[in-house]
């Protein structure tokens, strides 16, 4: 009887698990589903943007190849340089401001916290691309939109704005025990010191949280990007550059190595990521042992 | 010297323009030569190293033409569709001379962005354009840009499937080869309904006349655009699936325009046919199916310091010579009449068909403020067929609320 019992409850739960886990291999493969495509076609022979085929009828790598050698049209390299430079600045900053600014409004009382705190969440609200056209008057009236002063521009708009996104980093710093502040001012640190030595090393898991985010949206971003550069062609990045791919003159054309750009802009945050994930470990583990 | 320029100027150009080049006149008078800094933005495929750098090779032949400039010239990227966008985002810190496609016209012209071409300027441009050309970038009687090519779209065949009598009727071309068009983009579809009567703004530039894509005239092509899609041979391109099809040899024409002559020629080879429109059969009727043409053109941006430079290298640009070199450079069609009745370049196929279509099977692109709602509801209507929640029960009904939508300012 009881044999039956057991029986019956192993079989149940197998049946159960068959289910789950066919249902989980089916969205996983309409998840990866479009990426499997772009990786496809980006190593596809044929030409053009169309194909009656899911598989291409054969491979190659001149795609690629196109992207570095061609570069009469549409000068990738060039482009790519410019957007990793770009992305590069403005996530050193925007992360200084980001973990600057969380730790000031998690561990400092003064007068305006609670009021920007609420400005924050309000401007939050509205979209970024909002203010685009005054950003780039504003930018005008300084000087800043021709030439190689462009990519300072687009820096200083990438990061400037992180200050108001400290939310996240400002909750994982509440989580930290005072007592661990407390400890660190006895034994004679500074404000700046504690934050550096002290709350920063506690904190991996956020910091590398808000270094990946704030690499993404410079390297990602158009908008912005479209509405600073404007007619320079040497100051473009790569968002700019993969869309002309798809003009109606360039798309026949240029469609394969669209997808070989879209398979290698996504590289450096791949990299970023495998490197930093490391660190994604339980980041409090070290205050409990002191 | 430079008095009398500044005030041929007077005849032409804007007032705002006028001032910056009468302050420029003023600002250097007595030095030998004047140093000026001219802007040009134009495609990349104009100034790309494997065209020659068609752009700057021009913009040198230009600068020596006139020793009495010491230019220095910055060029930047802006493609015909999008520098509108581009130039009245800012048109102060935009080019002093750029390429624009004749339908951004209004949009140009709204946020000051144009400059009007007049005195002798405007009759060396006129001397060179046939008047279909010079239409497209006329408005209220004032001529905004120096043409340098057409713009529209043809037809594409498989000279080994049609003999050069098929390709004059679709019908024709349907019963013996597979015919793909692409029936979801506005910009093509409506060269049926235009076919068969139904008419943009009057002629086009009359902006309270409206959109008359209504009545039994409309309806019936509708009906005929229902049986189109249904038709076995008859495969819709969209996303590219034309050119495919080309490839491939599932499909023997398509429409499109100059840009994908290179692709095509690539496909077909020797068995590259161009031809200009074909006809339709309708309840019995041939009609003429009638595409939207324009013109790309050279503008000059009224904001420039160096107001008769700019107009001299605009015109300089759309030149026949120019023309010429762009031709043979970047493939660009020229559209000046010394160059079209040129026995060379006027008999390439590609020139031939262009021109063609232009002179006689399209009408001129409307660039009215309210021709931009007239776009969707055409798409719409395409896809509404595609989809098959079009049928012959409802065409008319459909029809109407097409008509309407297009006469109306709302989303």
């Amino acid at each position: 009887m009881a044999g039956n019992k057991i029986h019956s409850a192993k079989k149940r739960r197998f049946i159960n698990n068959t289910i789950v886990h066919v249902i989980l291999g089916i969205l996983a493969v309409i998840w990866v589903f479009p990426i499997v495509w772009v990786i496809l076609t980006s190593f596809r022979a044929e030409k053009g943007s169309y194909v009656s085929t899911f598989f291409p009828q054969s491979f190659t790598l001149d795609n690629y190849a196109k992207l570095f050698t061609d570069t009469t049209i549409l000068n990738f390299p060039q482009m790519f340089m410019n957007t990793l430079f770009i992305a590069i600045c403005s996530c050193i900053l925007a992360t200084f401001y980001v973990l600057a600014v969380s730790y000031c409004l998690s561990r400092l009382r003064f007068k305006m916290r609670k009021p920007y705190m609420n400005m924050a969440m309000i401007l939050g609200l509205f979209p970024g691309f909002m203010s685009m056209v005054a950003v780039y008057f504003i930018l005008k009236a300084l000087g800043m939109t021709e030439g190689n002063l462009i990519k300072l521009a687009l820096i200083l708009v990438y990061s400037g704005g992180a200050a108001l996104s400290f939310q996240i980093a400002k909750g994982f710093f509440d989580t930290i025990p005072i007592a661990v502040d407390e400890a660190a001012i006895l034994d004679g640190c500074t404000r700046w010191q504690i934050f550096t030595k002290v709350t920063l090393p506690l904190s991996k898991p956020i910091v590398i949280y808000t270094v990946l985010t704030s690499f993404m949206s410079p390297w990602l971003d158009f908008i912005f990007a479209k509405v600073i550069c404007r007619a320079n062609a040497d100051q473009y990045t790569i968002a700019i550059g993969l869309w002309r791919m798809l003009e109606k003159e360039y798309i026949d054309s240029w469609y394969t190595s669209f997808a070989a750009g879209a398979v290698l802009i996504s590289v450096p945050i791949a990299a970023l990521f495998l490197y930093m994930q490391r660190y994604y470990v339980d980041g409090l583990s070290g205050a409990v042992k002191g | 010297m430079r008095r009398r320029s500044v005030s041929v100027l007077l005849a032409g150009v804007m007032t705002l323009g006028l001032e910056a080049a009468g302050l420029t006149g003023c600002g250097s008078a007595g030095e030998g030569k004047e140093s000026i800094r001219l802007m040009v933005w134009s495609p990349q495929n104009d100034q790309s190293k494997d065209n020659g750098e068609w752009l700057q090779t021009m913009c040198e032949a230009f600068a020596d033409e006139h020793p009495e400039w010491d230019i220095t010239f910055v060029y930047g990227i802006a493609d015909e569709a999008s520098a509108a966008g581009t130039v009245s985002q800012d048109a102060e810190a935009s080019a002093d001379v750029f390429m624009y496609a004749n339908d951004t016209l209004t949009t140009m012209t709204d946020a000051n962005a144009l400059a009007k071409f007049g005195g002798k300027y405007r009759e060396q441009i006129e001397s060179m354009n046939s008047e279909a050309v010079l239409d497209s970038l006329t408005m209220d009687g004032e001529l905004y840009g120096v043409p340098f090519t057409t713009n529209t779209w043809f037809m594409y065949y498989d000279k080994s499937v049609y003999t050069e009598e098929d390709v004059k009727s679709l019908d024709t071309m349907l019963e013996k080869g597979v015919v793909s068009f692409p029936f979801v983009n506005s910009w093509y579809l409506p060269a049926f309904y235009i076919g068969n009567g139904c008419t943009l703004f009057g002629d086009g530039t009359d902006e309270s006349a409206g959109v008359d894509f209504g009545g039994q005239k409309a309806v019936d092509v509708t009906d005929y655009l229902i049986d189109l899609e249904s038709n076995p041979n008859f495969r819709i391109d969209d996303l590219g699936s034309g050119i495919a099809g080309l490839r491939d040899g599932s499909i023997n024409a398509m429409f499109s325009g100059s840009w994908d002559a290179n692709s095509v020629k690539e496909a077909l080879g020797d068995n590259m046919g161009v031809a200009a429109l074909p006809t339709f059969t309708l309840n019995g009727e041939e009609k003429q199916m009638m595409s939207y043409a324009g013109s790309k053109a050279i503008g000059v941006n009224p904001n420039t310091d160096n107001m008769v430079a700019a107009v001299e290298l605009a015109v300089f640009l759309g030149s026949p010579e120019a023309q010429r070199a762009h031709y043979e450079m970047c493939g660009t069609i020229p559209c000046c009449t010394e160059l079209t009745e040129d026995p060379e370049i006027g008999a390439d196929p590609v020139v031939m068909a262009q021109n063609e279509t232009f002179l006689n099977t399209s009408i001129l692109q409307p660039f009215v403020s309210k021709m931009n709602n007239c776009w969707t509801p055409v798409e719409n209507m395409g896809k509404g067929i595609r989809n098959g929640s079009i049928t012959h029960d409802n065409a008319a009904d459909q029809t109407e609320q097409m008509n309407e939508a297009m006469n109306s300012d709302g989303i």
